[in-house]
């Protein structure tokens, strides 16, 4: 017996009826449980009547443990009833409680808002058709060079810039060694930029064996303060030097970085690789682009309380992320000035998208009637073994028991949805913007405005994994 | 001439008053000083039930110490009554 009204588009309130049989029940229940903790001069401890607990403390005593029962499993009860889904706690007020008498209870709860869906059939995108240029893997490749330098030692030469000098130093302040300023055997690139400005230009064209003074200024916001802004001079022998040597692109180059054999098929797995991958980001952006249509095309709130919660996850995801780069989230904070707020302002609007994006997502589930079929969950559940390395029914049992089946079969049920509307929607290829979004990273305005979109999707989506 | 309150002090609840009650006896202490004749009289006077029958006994005070000063509780008369089948309960809890 549930009555309820909305008080806005995702706010319910219900009423709640509970028979008074039950809450007599319950009231024993409470009795039982309270009596063995109360002691009243006169009797022995959990031997006190009902009767004379109730006078002696107000039949309120009871109520208070009744209800920790009694609420939560009507109210569960009740949302079955009136087919609402909850996205917080309830707000409970309790309307009506005296023994021999109905409960009645007030809940006041989010709902999930209704979504009024626009067109999300037929929906017309443009589709970047994944391209990989020779460039691309030329580029790949000459990476993968300098990953693999060797240092080949100059026996008669000068140093050059992006030569790597072994060298012994002392460096004098006002014709004092200073602390910090001496070192042997140290192999410092030229270009690195490792010390101060003008250290490295200087040593350019010093030859092997060489003793070489150097006249340098500390920059004025050098960490040590005692150097700051202060001009010294650097005895410097060079010791050494060796020249970085790229492998050629030849096929055993081909052998050192790849299980193949010859050049020639290497490059040909390098492009193959890159399709792939641009393939997968261009669906990626498909996807994206589709589901944001479908959404502006619907009328959506988004709650609060979920955009709240969606920023938390992005918070913890975040604190995940600086975590595998050994930083907590405070240091984090602290280091950019920033608050836990700040991040979250930041973030507000893509969270809000997405709670949007993810409610129009479910409307669509729902309305079409997406659901995880048993062979699908079977199909999952394998996939996730085959990563894992586990059994398929470890990982069955282990979902089972956490109670996270259901999250896994809305995201079957999720995924179906945007493959559904990636397969309805219009898609017209154009030709891929390459350049442009190479280009991106550089430049501070981006071409043409629906290449940018584009992207901030893709960043989207990145930030989601 | 007492007052009927002066001589039902207070009634007493414990475990055994309260399975007595289920008897139809009711349990009080009263004025040390007074008889059962007097007690039945004031029940009947501030409750308004039919008493079948009084029994008295007088409860010994306990001996106490205070650091080195001793002493006793007072002695106090309890009485337990019956009530007549038909008189109406005694609503003992009300003000306690």
């Amino acid at each position: 017996m549930t009555k309820w009204e909305k008080l806005d588009n995702n706010k319910v309130s219900m009423e709640v009826e509970v028979e008074a049989e039950k809450l007599e029940e319950a009231l024993g229940q409470a009795y039982r449980k309270v009596v063995g903790k109360i002691h009243v001069p006169g009797f022995r401890k959990g031997k006190v009547p009902r009767r004379v607990l109730e006078a002696r403390f107000g039949p309120e005593i009871l109520y208070e443990e009744a209800l920790e029962v009694l609420v939560p499993e009507a109210y569960q009860k009740a949302l079955e009833e009136v087919d609402f889904e909850p996205i917080d706690q309830p707000e409970l007020s309790i309307k009506q409680i005296e023994q021999g008498k109905p409960l009645i209870f007030e809940a006041t709860i989010d709902v999930k808002p209704e979504v009024e869906l626009g067109q999300y059939t037929g929906i017309e995108v443009d589709y970047e058709e994944p391209e990989v240029t020779e460039e691309q893997v030329e580029e790949y490749l000459s990476n993968l060079q300098e990953k693999h330098v060797r240092l080949v030692v100059v026996e008669d030469g000068e140093v050059e810039e992006g030569n790597i000098a072994m060298i012994d130093f002392v460096g004098y302040l006002e014709g004092e060694p200073f602390e910090g300023g001496k070192a042997e055997n140290y192999s410092l690139e030229i270009g690195s930029g490792t010390f101060i400005p003008g250290f490295e230009e200087q040593l350019i064209g010093a030859r092997l064996e060489e003793e070489k003074e150097i006249q340098v200024k500390f920059p004025e916001d050098y960490q040590k303060e005692d150097l700051a802004g202060k001009d010294v001079t650097f005895k410097v022998t060079v010791k050494g030097i060796k020249r970085k040597e790229k492998p050629d692109l030849n096929d055993d180059f081909a052998k050192e970085v790849s299980d193949f054999d010859t050049m020639e098929e290497f490059r040909q797995d390098v492009l193959n690789k890159l399709k792939e991958e641009a393939e997968k980001k261009a669906q990626t952006d498909l996807e994206e682009k589709v589901i944001e249509k479908v959404t502006e095309n619907s009328k959506v709130d988004a709650p609060e309380v979920l955009i709240e919660r969606e920023l938390d996850r992005v918070l913890s995801d975040f604190s995940q992320q600086l975590k595998m780069q050994g930083l907590t989230l405070e240091q984090y904070c602290q280091l950019t000035e920033n608050t836990e707020e700040d991040i979250k302002e930041d973030n507000r609007g893509e969270a809000e998208k997405r709670v949007k994006a993810n409610l129009v997502l479910e409307t669509i589930m729902k309305k079409e009637d997406f659901t995880a079929s048993p062979e699908e969950l079977e199909e999952k559940f394998k996939k996730m073994a085959q990563s894992y390395q586990q059994e398929p029914e470890n990982i069955k049992e282990y979902f089972e028991k956490s109670g996270q089946l259901d999250i896994i079969k809305k995201e079957i049920a999720f995924r179906k949805a945007v493959d559904f509307l990636v397969s309805e929607a219009k898609v017209n290829k154009v030709a891929p913007q390459k350049e442009e979004i190479d280009l991106l990273e550089g430049l501070s305005e981006p071409i043409e405005e629906k290449t940018q979109t584009a992207e901030t999707e893709a960043n989207v989506e990145s930030a989601e994994d | 001439m007492r007052d009927a309150r002066d001589i039902i002090i207070k009634p007493i609840v414990t475990e055994k008053s309260t399975m007595q009650m289920e008897e139809n006896k009711y349990t009080f202490k009263v004025d040390i000083k007074s008889n059962k004749v007097e007690i039945k009289k004031a029940l009947e006077e501030i409750f308004g039930v039919k008493v079948k029958s009084v029994n008295t006994m007088k409860v010994k005070g306990k001996p106490k110490r205070m650091g080195v000063h001793r002493g006793y509780t007072s002695d106090w008369k309890k009485a337990v009554i019956t009530l007549e089948p038909d008189s109406k309960p005694i609503e003992i809890f009300e003000g306690l």
